[in-house]
């Protein structure tokens, strides 16, 4: 237990130092990249807690597929790179009170639910093998129909962005 | 370890000749994009349309055999009961694949006419009838939502394929933002009802909800309305039907058909298929908002349709009080009002697509005013009889489907002792039939000023309202065979 606390000390302090830095730098694509350190800490913490199907899908969507996304964003939209003073918006201390709010609310429901209650650790542990399991059986169905939903909207985007 | 689960893996059973009717329709569509994508100049829109009328007809003969394996062995699901083989699917399977047939039939007129060379648009419309009838046969909420999904994409894409048009760029936006926001909502309330009963298949959760009696069912009554909300979008039922006549009026008129017909059937499948069969226990709980939400939807149908001067806006507003009259039948809540409501559907299916099959042949643009009708009894007589013939069943005239259609629906009300509800329906009836009597005035008697262009009669608009003219007057004529086929196709959960 001892190496996973001090690794999961390492994590979260990763974690919060990349999410303060992504919010104040000055720079669109460091925040960028500093979400991506965000988002594989948590990846991390996953593993941590043996979800490592969560932490899989985790590297595969967010830092894969919606970080890619926000780069090309980025670049298509031309947006200015480099340290750009009116990046923060002059809303921020509302946001700041939002998500000050919003972090207040989680942590007091956590607290209040779970008190110093402790994680039962004898419980059965589902691995990647047993998920699988479940989406080839119970959920093959909405497995196999998301293909049809995935043709759909690729056909759909290619004829609608086509000149022709 | 690993290996050992490996080893003990055992998938479920799969009834493949169940799921041929959809995979049929999904081939035609992948074969349809394979030789688009290699042969380019081979693909004209006659190889797509018979393509997709071939696949339509066979699928329609596995349905027909598949019914009568039903009939006879009793239903059944399969594949980890997430897919439901009763009458219930089959038939909407069948009503969407006749529907299939006809737009597709249209939709190679209006290609034509508009000198689209757009093979996509056919494999869309099959990759929405499929969505279409995966969505009738789920057994499970979440394959439900894909099939859904996959029938409104394909819905979105044909709206707005039309380059040029920026009316239908403007719909598709409209109803793609209407329809992502009535899907969040579905979405919320298959969460809430995963939260209330600890799964998503409509087996379980009716098994769950007849064992368990609550203490308190706040997170099941907000799952219920959720769901209500998000089907109620997806079917335009009054105070969720606002975004039906702009984008009725926007789309192309075949897509329009689909839109009012199988968007419609469909969203009525899952409804009925979740309150009706899988909520079954607290029908207490439901029925009153359903009912409430019918007599709104009627209400606000046919006043609304009187209002307007558009054809186009006019049948919107006519589809959003045919979804109050299904309602009545919904919320009756008893097998004889879900066979009623099916016997609705069906006959309204053909009737719908055969309105706005005459819709498209009577002008390219996008407003259609009733001054555009004016004379069409004299420069176009067969046209006009078989456009008369399909607003009077839509009214309800005796001799037509849509008389055996409403008389069903407002039995279904009596029986269950909602007098309110079939005393308020049979007054709509009268209001609306004045909407659906003033287009047929207006073709009829204002011919004093010639302003009618005379329109262009695609050979594929003849045969789809010849055929749907046919069905109408044949239900409406000798109902019995249908109300049979309705009476044998509502909805059972069985594990299978």
């Amino acid at each position: 237990m001892v190496a996973q606390n001090i690794f999961f000390g390492i994590l979260a302090a990763i974690v919060a130092i990349s999410a303060l830095r992504m919010v104040t730098t000055r720079n669109i694509v460091h925040a960028a990249l500093y979400l991506v350190a965000v988002l594989a800490g948590l990846g991390a913490l996953y593993v941590l807690l043996t979800a490592e199907f969560v932490a899989t899908t985790q590297v595969l969507v967010y830092i894969g597929a919606v970080m890619v996304l926000f780069l090309f964003g980025i670049m298509l939209t031309k947006a200015p790179l480099g340290n750009v003073m009116e990046m923060t918006g002059r809303q921020w201390p509302l946001a700041a009170v939002v998500a000050a709010l919003l972090g207040g609310v989680t942590i007091y429901s956590l607290v209040d639910r779970f008190g110093s209650e402790r994680l039962n650790t004898d419980g059965p542990i589902y691995r990647t093998a047993d998920v699988s399991d479940e989406v080839f059986s119970t959920y093959i169905v909405p497995f196999e129909a998301v293909s049809v939903l995935l043709l759909a909207a690729l056909i759909g985007a290619i004829v609608l962005a086509r000149k022709d | 370890m690993a290996t050992q689960s490996v080893l003990a893996f055992v998938g479920p059973s799969v009834n493949w000749w169940a799921l041929l009717p959809q995979m049929i329709l999904l081939g035609a569509a992948l074969l349809i994009m394979l030789v688009s994508a290699l042969a380019p100049k081979q693909t004209s829109t006659p190889f797509v349309t018979v393509t997709t009328m071939c696949a339509a007809i066979t699928s329609y003969i596995v349905a027909t055999g598949l019914w009568n394996d039903v009939q006879r062995d009793g239903p059944s699901s399969s594949i980890a009961s997430a897919f439901g083989i009763d009458g219930f699917s089959i038939f909407f399977t069948m009503l969407i694949l006749v529907a299939l047939a006809a737009t597709a039939l249209l939709s190679h007129g209006y290609l034509d006419k508009e000198g689209i060379d757009a093979p996509e648009f056919h494999a869309l419309l099959l990759c929405s009838a499929a969505g279409a009838i995966v969505m009738a046969s789920a057994n499970d909420l979440v394959v439900m939502f894909i099939g859904l999904e996959a029938l409104s994409i394909g819905l979105y894409v044909m709206i707005a394929m039309h380059d040029r048009r920026q009316e239908a760029r403007e719909s598709a936006i409209k109803y793609f933002v209407l329809g992502a926001f009535s899907s969040a909502f579905l979405l919320y309330g298959i969460a809430l009802t995963y939260g209330a009963t600890g799964s998503t298949n409509l087996i379980h959760i009716r098994d769950y909800l007849g064992a368990v009696v609550f203490r308190d069912q706040h997170l099941l009554m907000a799952a219920m309305a959720l769901l209500l909300v998000g089907l109620s979008f997806k079917v335009a039922a009054a105070p969720f039907h606002f975004w039906a006549p702009d984008v009725y009026q926007g789309a192309p008129s075949p897509v329009t058909g689909w839109m009012a017909s199988v968007a419609k059937a469909a969203g009525f499948a899952a409804l009925l298929r979740i309150f009706f069969a899988a909520f079954a226990s607290h029908r207490i709980d439901w029925t009153p908002i359903v009912s409430v939400l019918a007599a709104v939807t009627l209400v606000v149908g046919a006043v609304m349709a009187i209002l307007q001067n558009d054809v186009k806006r006019m049948l919107a507003f006519s589809s959003v009080s045919h979804a109050g009259y299904v309602l009545i039948a919904v919320q009756a809540a008893t097998d004889q009002g879900t066979a009623a409501a099916l016997f609705y559907l069906f006959t309204y299916t053909f009737m719908v697509l055969g309105t706005f099959a005459v819709v498209g042949a009577m002008g390219r643009d996008d407003d259609h005013p009733l001054a555009n009708y004016a004379g069409l009894g004299r420069s176009r007589p067969v046209l006009a009889i078989g456009f008369t013939i399909l607003l009077l069943a839509q009214a309800g005239i005796p001799t037509t489907s849509g008389f055996v259609a409403k008389f069903q629906v407002i039995a279904a009300a009596v029986n269950n002792k909602n007098y309110v509800l079939a005393g308020l329906a049979m007054i709509t009836a009268v209001v609306g039939a004045f909407m659906y009597l003033r287009i047929v005035m207006a073709m009829y008697v204002d011919n004093e000023e010639q302003k009618s262009s005379v329109p262009s009669w695609h050979w594929s608009t003849k045969v789809v309202v010849i055929a749907m003219v046919g069905f109408t007057l044949l239900a409406g004529l000798v109902p019995q065979f249908l109300i049979e086929f309705a009476e044998d196709a509502v909805p059972i959960l069985i594990r299978g």
